[in-house]
């Protein structure tokens, strides 16, 4: 499967990590995994990636600062989709005024999240 | 044995000021040599804790992704699910392990929705973890029962309702929150039922808990608020203020107005944020009727309520309050001065000279 | 002088040294047992709380966080940078630049796209004019920064036109250089929205002392234990005042003093009070004490309240020189803050506040310099005259050497059992070498700087004035 799509995911809960790099693992994508904003930007510089997943709320480096690294400073055109919690809105609107492309609400659902990938990757 | 004998001479000879000191230097020393020993103790355990539980963590996550994955469609449990509910059983006996299995399951259960979440819930029930939980609501200690109350929301177990509401008036506000906290995320609007017989107030940081959580629902129906509104618990009837503002009761107008002479004055003020959010005209000849027998709080607020509702016809009750001492309500005359009679309010800014006014005016006149 | 007289005379001498000893040994053990009854009590109650779930909601109350800031080119854009990344939703952030000679304005300006902007101020407190005006940003990323620039007129000056300036509830008064955790609004502001019988006016936070900690775009990365023995001493001295001091204060609800670099206050009281004073070194004390004369005095049953969990962290100071004046100035405080309020000392209509929180800082906080610097003349005094009897003076010494040490282990103790900051292995050892070694590395150099403090306050007045103006803004 050397045409599998790359996602980036990072995410600071390890166990919500795992459960969704098993289930998107499942679905035929290659995962790379960061547990943190700093992580993620790394691979992404790194590896390229077709999409990215990121939760807003992240120690040391924000997912915010991630979508704005990968608009303004790599001037990537990559998807990224943003996990948000209840009352972070004003979050949300600020990573999509960055360039977010889409986002979910936690708790989320690991379905729903399959089926807007995708969406995206038609 | 000669010093030993010299040593208690001496002290016996003492004045009693320094026998106290020796004592008391010997009493200290006593303590603080065991005390290090201990602190050592206590810092190697902590940190070898820190290293134990997170094998545990590493392991029960693994075992949890497993389960989740390892489902089919036509057991309700397949082989494999039970192999790892069997050994989560085993785990599970020991208190130190227990802790660790349900704050994995709390882990991802709280980040997760649909049924992902649903079989958490049902690994919780059939690993068995639930029967240590159950007989914590009838724990005489305060911190054990809203454990356990805490736990049986997380995991959403409704069966235990009768057993929580019991506690709705329980002396300790941490069981009361964690009783009202289970009522909400179970049982939604149902669940305020506890409002009804609630004697104990309710703070304004359990309001804005309870309100999210109910938040969290759409296409729930709300009850009907008015006797909630009645309440003799003033903390319910604020509460319950703040429900009709989200929303939008417009069919409580006429109890809202009649809410106006409330006797607790805070409620008045809450009162007059909500007509003004509901936008009820009635409410302004009401308000301008009795304005100055109000407290300032409620005439801020009723001018917030103005600036909000406004009518050319305010124009005279207006001009009575642009020189009002009080600042805001003076800015916000002005502001809706301005903005029913511009030619007025320029009128006014360009005859008078008082430094204050005239900064207001100014400012207005910008923004 | 008969023989006779002289010997009742001098028992007299000793026996108020060993009364004062004795109650202030008693008065901290104590303490120490209210502080693990309250300690015990708070662990448990706040392990129901889950702060992300309040953390967001739009719900809350409204707080500004007003930080003045006085030359601080150096570090200003980072600062804000850290106070405008709290996990709050319902806040704003105002930065009084109080008369700076630096370039702290143009930097803020070019940092954060802000534009002068039309605000109008309610001046409720007067204060010294602005200069440049109000500033905001262009970019709805920092739509919650207010920056302000007025003419110098000091600390508590700058604190009350970011008290005019504010359009909230709450306001959190804080030193622009301390670093603030993403949760430590919801934690502060907790206290306020809980209360329903008493209300709460202000509630103080811990300080701790970031010196050697790893810090990365304002946000606290690592904790480390600093290696200079004047910061291990006071890292001690803090882990004492906050974990044991304050705690037990907070149960008896006899709180004094909350930190100026970090303190969270109703706004509608800090100002019907009239502010700060701009007159006192010790403006953080001396609002808090006025706030609560107020309220005994309206009759309202009130609360001042205290997080101990380590919310803020700030740069201790890390030489003696800097370390002296800052205990210099604490040392006027506390003096001008006692002094000014002294209708609320020893008085029964003031409940607790006259009778037991105010003695207590007369006598063991205000007094107890001067005391030990009477005992070490009493001292030299004996020995000059050949009267010493030295076994006596071990005795003494020893007993307040080894309470000093074991109060120490009991704080070290106590963190190691709540917050745990300080989890690198071998730090252990670095502690309790240092619970030893404090009275001799750090005390002396305490009691000099509040000697030096009553000095000045008494008899140096104009340097007073002209070290405020000049120190309003340094750190701590």
């Amino acid at each position: 499967m050397s045409d599998a799509k790359k996602i980036v995911l990072a995410e600071d809960n390890s166990i919500l990590l795992l459960l969704l790099k098993f289930q998107l693992e499942k679905e035929g994508y290659k995962l790379l995994i960061a547990v943190n904003g700093k992580e993620a930007v790394d691979l992404i510089e790194a590896h390229n990636p077709d999409l990215i997943l990121t939760d807003i709320m992240m120690p040391f480096i924000s997912g915010l600062e991630v979508i704005s690294h990968v608009r303004n400073k790599l001037n990537l055109k990559t998807p990224i989709i943003v996990f948000s919690s209840a009352g972070q809105e004003e979050m949300v609107l600020k990573a999509f005024d960055l360039g977010a492309t889409d986002f979910m609400s936690k708790p989320l659902s690991p379905n729903e999240l399959v089926i807007r990938i995708k969406k995206l990757f038609r | 044995m000669n010093e030993t004998y010299y040593f208690i001479e001496y002290f016996k000879q003492s004045p009693p000021i320094i026998q106290v000191a020796w004592i008391f230097s010997a009493v200290f020393s006593v303590f603080i040599i065991p005390l290090i020993i201990y602190l050592n103790y206590l810092r190697w355990h902590l940190r070898k804790n820190e290293i134990v539980v997170a094998k545990y963590q590493a392991e029960y996550e693994q075992a949890l992704v497993h389960y989740l994955y390892s489902g089919n469609e036509e057991e309700e449990i397949s082989s494999e699910q039970q192999l790892i509910i069997d050994k989560l059983k085993k785990c599970i006996l020991t208190p130190f392990k227990r802790k660790i299995v349900i704050s994995t399951l709390l882990k991802l259960k709280n980040e997760i929705s649909g049924e992902v979440a649903q079989s958490i819930e049902k690994l919780y029930c059939q690993s068995g973890l639930i029967d240590y939980t159950l007989p914590k609501l009838t724990s005489k200690k305060w911190y054990t029962l809203a454990k356990g109350i805490r736990e049986l929301r997380q995991f959403q177990v409704k069966e235990a309702h009768d057993q929580v509401a019991k506690h709705i008036n329980h002396p300790r506000r941490q069981v009361r929150k964690e009783m009202q906290l289970y009522m909400v995320n179970l049982f939604y609007f149902e669940g305020l039922d506890f409002l009804n017989v609630l004697k104990t107030p309710l703070s304004e940081w359990d309001q804005i808990q309870l309100l999210e959580v109910l938040q969290r629902f759409d296409n729930q129906k709300i009850p009907n608020i008015t006797s909630w509104l009645n309440s003799s618990n003033d903390s319910v009837v604020v509460f319950v203020l703040k429900l009709a503002k989200i929303y939008n009761q417009f069919e409580q107008k006429e109890v809202l107005i009649d809410m106006l002479n409330h006797k607790n004055k805070d409620i008045v003020v809450e009162v007059i944020s909500v007509l003004c959010h509901l936008e009820v005209f009635e409410a302004k000849e009401v308000l301008k009727n009795t304005f100055e027998q109000r407290t300032q709080e409620e005439q801020i607020a009723i001018f917030k309520l103005m600036e909000n509702l406004y009518e050319i016809n305010d124009e005279p009750f207006l001009l009575d309050y642009i020189y009002h001492e009080n600042f805001e309500i003076k800015v916000s005359a002005l502001k809706i001065l301005k903005s029913i009679n511009s030619y007025k309010f320029n009128f006014l800014k360009s005859s008078s000279s008082e430094s204050e006014f005239l900064q207001i005016a100014h400012f207005i006149e910008n923004n | 002088m008969d023989k006779s007289t002289e010997i009742i005379l001098i028992s007299i001498i000793h026996y108020l040294f060993f009364v004062y000893t004795i109650a202030a040994i008693g008065s901290y053990i104590i303490l120490a047992f209210i502080s693990a009854i309250e300690t015990k009590e708070y662990m448990r109650k706040n392990s129901f709380v889950n702060y992300k779930e309040i953390l967001a909601s739009t719900i809350s109350p409204s707080i500004s966080i007003i930080a003045p800031a006085y030359n601080e080119s150096l570090n200003i854009v980072e600062n804000v940078r850290s106070l405008l990344s709290s996990y709050y939703v319902n806040y704003d952030v105002i930065i009084v630049n109080d008369g700076s000679t630096d370039n702290s304005l143009e930097q803020l300006i070019e940092a954060y796209d802000l534009i002068p902007v039309e605000y109008l101020i309610n001046e409720q407190i007067l204060t010294k004019p602005l200069r440049n005006g109000v500033f905001k940003s262009t970019n709805p990323a920092f739509e919650k920064l207010i920056v302000v620039d007025k003419e110098n007129g000091g600390k508590a000056d700058a604190l009350n036109l970011g008290l005019n300036i504010s359009t909230h509830k709450y306001v959190a008064c804080i030193d622009v250089d301390c670093l603030l955790l993403e949760e430590s609004l919801q934690k502060m502001i907790k206290p306020f929205l809980e209360a329903t019988d008493a209300k709460v006016i202000a509630a103080g936070g811990v300080i701790r002392i970031s010196n050697s900690c790893l810090v990365k775009g304002g946000k606290l990365h690592d904790v480390n234990f600093p290696s200079k023995w004047l910061e291990k001493g006071q890292i001690l001295e803090y882990l004492r005042a906050f974990l044991l001091g304050r705690m037990a204060w907070s149960r008896l609800n006899g709180l004094l003093v909350i930190s100026g670099a970090f303190g969270l206050f109703d706004k509608k009281i800090a100002i019907k009070v009239g502010g700060y004073d701009t007159k006192t070194v010790g403006e953080d004390m001396e609002i808090v004490v006025r706030m609560r004369g107020y309220m005994e005095e309206q009759n309202i049953k009130y609360k001042v309240a205290y997080i101990p969990d380590p919310l803020c962290w700030t740069e201790a100071p890390d030489n003696y020189k800097t370390f002296i004046s800052q205990r210099n100035r604490w040392t006027r405080g506390t003096i001008e803050t006692l002094r000014r309020h002294r209708k609320i000392g020893f008085n029964p209509k003031y409940n607790s506040l006259g009778l037991l929180s105010y003695p207590y800082w007369f006598f063991f906080e205000r007094m107890a310099p001067i005391i030990e610097v009477a005992g070490i003349i009493y001292f030299g005094i004996l020995i000059a005259l050949n009267h010493i009897r030295w076994d006596y003076s071990l005795a003494f010494i020893l007993l307040a050497y080894l309470f000093t040490v074991l109060f120490s282990i009991v704080a070290i103790i106590t963190e190691e059992l709540t917050y745990h900051q300080y989890k690198k292995k071998g730090t252990g050892k670095h502690l309790v070498m240092i619970a030893f070694l404090e009275p001799f590395v750090n005390h002396p150099f305490i009691l000099y700087a509040a000697i030096r403090g009553n000095i000045d306050y008494y008899f140096n007045k104009n340097k007073k004035w002209g070290a405020m103006t000049r120190k309003g803004m340094n750190k701590a």
